[in-house]
């Protein structure tokens, strides 16, 4: 044991001498030692002092320079493996994903998610209005439609434009047959659209007979129609979206549908201005 | 390419990156531990050169396990001071048959170092193979002892133990009162 200990002690010394720390202070550390450590280390003293050289500068430099030149040919060598080692960084896949995620998002998902909101306009060339195709609408005494939004959209392609109704609420029970009401008019983009939903946030029917409000269901919250028409930047265009409801057998529930057949678009010049 | 071969390929970045930071700081204690062998400064200087070279051609077959870089440097260091020793024929530790020590001293003091670098030099040659590589990896490559354990494939302990038995071997042919 004490001899495990002594050699712990001069490895220890021997370390602290190779750092630079001189041989005094090591056996001041270990008084108990001093005596037997100081020749060991004495010894060590001098073989160090007898063998001590200093390469010489430019031999030094030539081999510094000759290595480091070795190593650059290498790394030019081996483009393709920086490549590789790039490539293979968890990081790096990471940073990619969330690129494709990016360019995903900005040209496809954004657009159906959060389309471009238009400005509504007097001067506009788009006129959006609602109506209703009787069917069974005479059992109500109103039946108020909540609109939150509207969304076009472009023939070919998943790009949508909203706007939200200047008018939200419409009482169908008055745009009955020939009548409409107007409830957004403002600038389009002139192209081809084909597709267009309306978004209702609510529904309130009051039955004529009755009094009573009843439920009136509006499936996926939404009621879409696909026709194409064609928005031009030199008309004002005129898209009439028709609404109908339809009692569901003698359950006392009513359906909201959309009436393609009576909905659509037409141009019309604009005023003079 | 596999992963396996892309994660080599970026082991051997790292590799050259740390070789190429260890070059300063052992240099000198590569050239030292060459010298003590060799005896000629400017051939030491020379095989320090190549051993960084060597190293970095042959980073592929470098492995982590138990054996810290600069440890490998100083076995290529020794292999290559051997192929040396055998390509001149010369199996002594220093040939100090050959050495003459070079200074700016007057005379008198050239004379005084050559004695002592005779008297060290003959003292080492007592030693164990062994407890000269322990000694001479300990004094001048600078590494600890359990760098040196690796190196020599023996645990730090035994390295320790080899150390002391060598110094006080010396210090009794060499003498510490003079």
């Amino acid at each position: 044991m004490m001899d495990e200990d002594f050699d712990r002690i001069l490895d220890e010394c021997i370390d602290r001498i190779n750092r630079g720390d001189n041989l005094a202070d090591c056996l001041s550390d270990y008084p108990a030692y001093s005596e037997k450590l100081k020749p060991l280390l004495q010894s060590m003293h001098d073989v160090q002092k007898t063998y001590t050289f200093t390469p010489s500068a430019d031999t030094k430099r030539t081999a510094r320079q000759k290595f480091h030149a070795a190593l650059g040919k290498r790394r030019q060598m081996t483009p393709v493996l920086s490549f590789f080692k790039v490539i293979s960084r968890p990081a790096v896949w990471a940073t990619v994903a969330v690129l494709v995620l990016a360019i995903v998002g900005t040209l496809v998902i954004r657009p159906i998610l959060n389309p471009p909101t238009l400005v509504p306009s007097p001067e506009g060339n788009f006129a959006f209005l609602i109506s209703d195709e009787p069917n069974d609408i005479g059992d109500f005494e109103s039946l108020n439609v909540t609109i939150s939004r509207v969304e076009l959209q472009a023939a070919g392609s998943v790009k949508r434009l909203e706007f939200t109704p200047e008018i939200k609420t419409v009482d169908l029970t008055q745009l009955q047959g020939e009548q409409s009401q107007e409830i957004w008019r403002g600038n389009v983009p002139a192209g081809q659209y084909s597709h267009v939903y309306i978004y209702v946030s609510e529904v309130k029917g009051r039955l004529e007979l009755t009094g009573q409000t009843v439920d009136v269901k509006l499936p996926s919250g939404k009621l879409h129609i696909s026709m194409p028409f064609e928005v031009t930047a030199d008309t004002v265009t005129s898209f009439t979206f028709d609404i109908t409801v339809v009692a569901k057998g003698n359950t006392g529930e009513y359906n909201l549908k959309p009436q393609i057949g009576e909905s659509g678009a037409r141009q019309e010049q604009k005023p003079l201005e | 390419m596999n992963i396996d071969n892309r994660k080599n390929i970026s082991t051997i970045n790292e590799y050259e990156t740390r070789l190429s930071g260890l070059y300063e700081e052992y240099y000198d204690k590569i050239a030292r531990y060459v010298y003590v062998h060799i005896g000629n400064k400017e051939e030491a200087e020379d095989i320090t050169g190549e051993v960084f070279l060597k190293a970095l051609k042959s980073l592929k077959s470098y492995r982590e396990q138990g054996v810290p870089m600069q440890g490998w440097l100083f076995r290529i260091a020794h292999n290559l001071t051997v192929d040396y020793l055998r390509k001149m024929n010369k199996r002594r530790t220093v040939p100090i048959d050959s050495v003459v020590l070079q200074g700016n001293d007057n005379p008198a003091n050239t004379a005084e170092k050559n004695i002592e670098f005779e008297r060290v030099t003959e003292a080492m040659k007592q030693l164990t193979t062994e407890q000269r590589e322990v000694i001479n990896l300990r004094f001048f490559g600078g590494l600890t002892s359990k760098e040196v354990g690796g190196v020599l494939g023996k645990n730090d302990g035994a390295v320790r133990e080899m150390q002391r038995a060598a110094i006080e071997k010396l210090r009794g042919i060499m003498g510490v009162e003079r």
